[in-house]
């Protein structure tokens, strides 16, 4: 788990000192992480397993959990959990038995306050991760438009 | 004697005036007119089609394609985008941006 895209560019043992501050949680298949709108208290690296993370939409008058990404081994979930207001913005269930290991967002912001180069480049991982989902999301939302472009005619 | 002969020929007149009515009703129209006018029909009904792209399904036919199998459509779309955008992220260019999907649920 050293090699997590959170953890990158940090020292294996620096590395294994924050992966110290989480606490490992198993989830049997099709359990939930987190919900929708949920408080987000801690972040969470993908030790084993997938995690689904999906949004609803309404599919025939119904409510169905549609897939927006799925995160492999290494992945991190969550970062609602660094960002205020510090509520999930999507849910996140294990299709199949995954492991996972929850970072509390307090442990963290204590952690980094007493060891800023730590902080600074897992801010760093994170901000990559972020923008790499805006910039994954952008161009699709682009291709969605030039596609209602195309079908009106326009 | 007079006014039968007034009679034949205003009888006359008026049959005349019909089979000149009926011909111009039953002529028929030169064929490249005809020809014209059955390729502009054509070609309307054509473009309709093209900017439908397919042709809207009643709201029963659709509700025939189990749930299921448009939950995986679904899923298998946001896959197919999800794979499309990467690839633009990794070189982007217009071309990347807007290469053509093999999306069931669009296709």
């Amino acid at each position: 788990m050293v090699d997590a895209d959170l953890l990158k560019g940090l020292p294996p043992a620096e590395a294994e000192r924050v992966l110290a501050l989480g606490k490992r949680i198993l989830l049997t298949a099709g359990a939930e992480l987190f919900h929708l709108g949920d408080a987000a208290d801690s972040l969470y690296l993908v030790a084993r397993g997938r995690i689904r993370l999906t949004l609803p939409m309404q599919v025939r008058n119904r409510e169905e959990d549609i897939l927006v990404e799925e995160l492999s081994s290494g992945q991190t979930a969550g970062w609602s959990a660094l960002i205020p207001p510090h509520r999930f913005t999507l849910t996140a269930m294990a299709p199949l038995e995954t492991e996972t290991i929850a970072l509390p967002r307090e442990a963290l912001n204590a952690y980094f306050a007493a060891h800023p180069d730590t902080g600074y480049a897992v801010s760093l991982n994170v901000a990559s991760v972020i923008g790499q989902r805006l910039q994954l999301f952008q161009a699709m939302w682009l291709r969605e438009i030039q596609r209602m472009v195309e079908l009106r005619g326009a | 004697m007079e006014m039968l002969l007034m009679g034949v020929a205003l009888s006359m007149f008026g049959l005349a005036v019909s089979c000149l009515a009926f011909g111009a009703a039953t002529r028929e129209e030169p064929a490249t007119e005809l020809a014209t006018e059955k390729e502009a029909v054509k070609a309307a009904v054509a473009n309709a089609r093209f900017f439908a792209a397919a042709p809207a399904l009643p709201v029963a036919a659709r509700n025939r394609v189990p749930i299921e199998a448009l939950l995986l459509q679904i899923e298998n779309h946001v896959r197919l985008e999800q794979a499309a955008a990467t690839c633009f992220l990794e070189s982007p260019s217009a071309t990347l941006l807007h290469s053509r999907t093999i999306s069931t649920l669009v296709n």
